[in-house]
């Protein structure tokens, strides 16, 4: 299985679209959000960093299932059921390629914070921000293995993008929350994106994420693995 | 592997209905039909991608799926696109490594014909160079079946014989193969026994000898020259009469009983006779699916 998770991060890091929409997109609008304004809004800085990053995580981690739906149309998913590899094996592969290719993202932008905007922070702040939107991103991993199993390349990403943009500016990862209305902002605190971010930001001002984003976030993982399963049974039928 | 009974249906299509088939280690098996003859699936159901709604399939005394878990065998299916952004050497060594006694890559490579392809992007060959690699990847794990659906449809003449040099090579190192074709040349050229299917069903299945034996032996054909065409079915040894505007042709299994008859009517204006093809033994044996066009 070590292989093909090899096989398939390899897929995903060729994938042009993947490298500028999951990659380079968010290292853009992070570095151009924080800095249009002027101003040394430091603390503007750190959240977007955060922000950013998680948004670009989202986007590598639901781009595993637009992979997914590839791999469906092209006939690669059902030459694999004619080979020893059991299916079980393959689904686990996808969700682990998902989990590595978020990685990117993730660095980059924290590279981006830290080395282009001057974001400090302690060492270990770094590394507890970098693993927990690691951890954190998984939900959104089995968002897109369900989006991809169920729907056609095409629909698959589709979806995959409106989940991603949608989630991403209403979870305020994009803009603070504080810029919008009064509903929309007592909506946020429900979505993954929103609490997902959160895990970051919090270890950045130096706490432990509160047991609410846990929570919730628990929940969202819980919810899409369920949509994963049931997606992947489905599929399972006619791949 | 065996078929006992086996029935498939998808909607109210029986794409199988009732196939029995045996096939020992080591033959090589052509799987003859029409496109929509169940040649597909029943390959389908042979590696456990599909279940037969009745009936039993077991490859190697078991479930297909037990087979296809040990690693006994390796299939190129039909419709199946290449692989994005990856290398032949990495797919094929990839698959290889899924099985427990794999083919060296370069060895694969060298069976299939493209060992100078081994670092070029499997997306980007051409529809013929990606044939070969599926096959590559069919026999990779040095599977003792490989099943082969469509094995040669995209390709032109020259890459189809190249192809089959490299499917007989393989089999000959006593591996069993099973492949389907629409074309009845590949069919009798390179299996040791022909299957012919015809709306989900096995119409017959011998070597192209006995195919062609089975069918009529011989196809008389003359000018009718003004006269009609009746009677000339109960003449001995017909089995089959057929007019193309002014010549009649009959399949017999006598022709010399036909052709002596056919004198005494005096109908033997340039009269041919020669040994039926492979051809008129596969529309005779398919001619019901013909009469309903």
């Amino acid at each position: 299985m070590f292989d093909y998770l090899r096989l398939e991060v390899r897929r995903t890091l060729r994938d042009t679209g993947f490298v500028i929409g999951g990659v380079a997109m968010p290292v853009m609008m992070y570095l151009l959000f924080t800095n249009l304004g002027g101003g040394d809004d430091g603390g503007w800085k750190t959240a977007s960093m955060v922000g950013m990053a998680a948004y670009g995580a989202v986007g590598s981690a639901l781009n595993t299932g637009g992979g997914v739906a590839e791999d469906k149309v092209t006939g690669w998913l059902r030459q694999l059921r004619v080979t020893p590899m059991t299916p079980r094996e393959v689904v686990l592969g996808r969700a682990l390629t998902g989990s590595v290719t978020v990685l990117p993202a993730i660095v980059t932008v924290l590279a981006a914070g830290g080395l282009v905007n001057g974001v400090r922070l302690e060492a270990w702040q770094w590394a507890a921000t970098a693993v927990l939107l690691w951890l954190g991103s998984v939900p959104f991993t089995l968002l897109g293995l369900g989006n991809g199993y169920r729907m056609t390349a095409q629909t698959a990403g589709v979806a995959n993008m409106v989940c991603n943009l949608g989630l991403a500016v209403v979870g305020g990862l994009w803009f603070p929350l504080a810029l919008f209305p009064g509903w929309l902002r007592s909506i946020s605190p429900y979505t993954p994106t929103n609490r997902f971010a959160q895990l970051g930001v919090s270890v950045t001002e130096g706490r432990a994420p509160g047991l609410g984003a846990v929570a919730v976030l628990t929940a969202w993982l819980l919810v899409f693995g369920s949509y994963a399963v049931v997606s992947y049974r489905r599929s399972a039928r006619t791949v | 592997m065996s078929f006992r009974g086996v029935v498939k249906t998808f909607g109210d299509v029986r794409a199988a209905a009732g196939l029995d088939l045996d096939v020992a280690c080591g033959e090589t098996v052509a799987l003859l039909g029409r496109n929509g003859a169940g040649k597909s699936t029943a390959i389908s159901l042979l590696l456990g991608l599909d279940e037969p709604d009745e009936g039993s399939v077991a490859l190697f005394g078991g479930r297909p799926e037990e087979s296809v878990r040990a690693g006994r065998v390796g299939a190129m299916l039909q419709d199946t696109r290449p692989v994005p952004r990856v290398t032949v050497q990495e797919l094929v060594s990839f698959v290889a490594g899924r099985y427990p006694a794999p083919l060296p890559v370069a060895e694969a490579l060298r069976l299939a014909g493209i060992p100078e392809l081994a670092g070029r992007r499997v997306d980007r060959l051409s529809g013929g160079q990606a044939q070969r690699v599926r096959f590559a990847v069919a026999l990779a794990g040095n599977p003792a079946l490989i099943v082969l659906d469509e094995p040669t449809a995209a390709l032109d003449v020259e890459a189809r014989h190249a192809f089959w040099e490299s499917m007989r090579a393989y089999a000959r190192r006593g591996h069993t193969v099973l492949f389907s074709t629409h074309y009845l040349e590949e069919a009798d050229a390179h299996a040791d026994r022909i299957v012919v299917m015809d709306r989900g069903r096995i119409v017959a299945n011998g070597t192209g000898e006995e195919l062609k034996r089975s069918a009529g032996g011989h196809r008389v054909s003359f000018d009718l020259a003004g006269r009609g065409a009746e009677g000339l079915a109960l003449l001995p040894g017909v089995v089959a009469v057929e007019v193309l505007g002014e010549r009649a042709r009959l399949r017999t299994d006598d022709s010399d009983a036909t052709v002596v008859a056919l004198a005494e009517r005096g109908a033997i204006r340039g009269l041919e006779v020669v040994p039926a093809s492979l051809d008129d033994a596969f529309m005779a044996l398919t001619s019901h699916a013909q009469e309903k066009i």
